[in-house]
């Protein structure tokens, strides 16, 4: 019985030891967030979970401004809102290859050129659209769309006037949350669009 | 022993849960929103439920209150105030409307108020894309409208905004902590 019991003892350590090697690995790799404070009602409106974001290029626009260092005009902004990973697997998982994915959260995400761009050899007027994607395991597909002020679940394609494909890659660290930022890059910008552990980048001329 | 490692996972999430361990920009503090009126345009137009059509967005970012005093104290009394957090705070009208007896053309405004104990000042300004109103440019300004506070009994810990119908339109409601303030829009 004795023996029966040490036995038992001595699995019961080694399944924890492999469980904590295991998880301690996962830590180091992949932080598991899935602890999400909901945030406490608000009798007007609540904070969202996933919160929205604005940014633009020049980069950090309006405290430059602000501090009267720049005098130009922006050349363009993009709103999104930033979902977290929560300890999910994103790509290919939370968000199926080759499926609409609407490049944030809530709201379809909207990206405005203030002028004229060029995208991959074409031109895009000045003004707003909705900006989404379709993820491959190799490339993503960025579309931009006319559907303006709309939910990003239900994007209407038939209004999608153009559609550009770019190359993905590894990050060397890991986002928890869905990021878009602008990089300054030649002859333009790049928006950058990161989550978990992987980024597009779409050169956007002017 | 596998409660231990869980525990270890849950307070290295709570520690780690905000952070974003590049060079790229972590979420806010005081994180961005928007409101519309109709309410919930978005999500109406995707349920296939608009009766009527978009008239007015606001951005705007959502300081809590985090236990301080805010009026009169965070926010000074007979200052411009940027009715939020990090950028100026916008509002964009999709057609003309009217607010006071002034007309208001289509198009993209930054929001500001003075704040008083019994009312505020709102200020509809011409210099977008701007942070805060540290760069608060009077000559800039479409209109002024002054507006009385309301009290409220329930305290509200991240300001909110948002629309609701009125007779003439809609009036944009401002809430934080205990104050509540309403921009009366008129579409006629």
């Amino acid at each position: 019985m004795t023996k029966l019991a040490s036995i038992f003892l001595g699995c019961m350590v080694v399944v924890a030891c492999t469980n904590t090697e295991k998880n301690s690995d996962q830590t180091e790799k992949k932080p598991d967030t899935a602890i999400v404070h909901t945030p406490p009602a608000n009798p007007y409106s609540t904070i969202d979970l996933s919160p929205m974001d604005m940014s633009y290029f020049p980069v950090n626009y309006s405290q430059r401004k602000m501090t009267h260092d720049i005098a130009t005009p922006p050349v363009m902004r993009v709103i999104y809102s930033r979902p977290h990973r929560q300890g999910r697997t994103i790509f290919g998982n939370l968000l199926k290859y080759g499926e609409r994915w609407r490049l944030g959260a809530n709201e379809a995400s909207e990206i405005e050129f203030f002028q004229n761009v060029t995208i991959q050899d074409k031109k895009v007027n000045a003004g707003s659209y909705v900006i989404y994607c379709i993820p491959y395991k190799d490339k993503w597909t960025i579309i931009l769309n006319n559907d303006l002020y709309t939910w990003g679940l239900k994007i209407d394609s038939t209004k999608d006037i153009m559609q550009f494909d770019i190359p993905i890659k590894k990050t060397s660290t890991d986002f928890e949350y869905f990021t878009m930022v602008f990089q300054p890059a030649s002859n333009g910008a790049e928006l950058v669009m990161a989550w978990d552990d992987t980024e597009g980048r779409l050169p956007i001329n002017f | 022993m596998k409660q231990i490692t869980l525990l270890s996972l849950l307070i290295v999430s709570v520690l780690m849960g905000r952070s974003q361990s590049n060079n790229l920009p972590p979420v806010d503090k005081s994180p961005m929103d928007m409101c519309y009126y109709p309410g919930n345009y978005p999500v109406l137009k995707i349920q296939d439920k608009v009766t009527e059509p978009l008239v007015a967005r606001v951005i705007y970012s959502r300081p809590q209150k985090n236990g301080r005093l805010i009026f009169g104290e965070l926010v000074e009394y007979g200052k411009v105030w940027r009715l939020g957090a990090n950028e100026a705070t916008e509002i964009e009208f999709f057609r003309g409307v009217k607010i006071g007896d002034k007309k208001v053309e289509k198009g993209r405004y930054t929001l500001y108020a003075i704040p008083t104990e019994e009312n505020w000042t709102m200020i509809l300004n011409k210099d977008n894309d701007t942070w805060g109103a540290f760069k608060y440019d009077e000559q800039k300004d479409v209109l002024r409208i002054t507006v009385p506070v309301q009290k409220l009994n329930e305290g509200v810990e991240a300001m909110a905004m948002t629309f609701e119908k009125s007779e003439s339109g809609c009036n944009l409601i401002i809430a934080w902590d205990n104050i509540k303030a309403s921009l009366p829009i008129s579409l006629k």
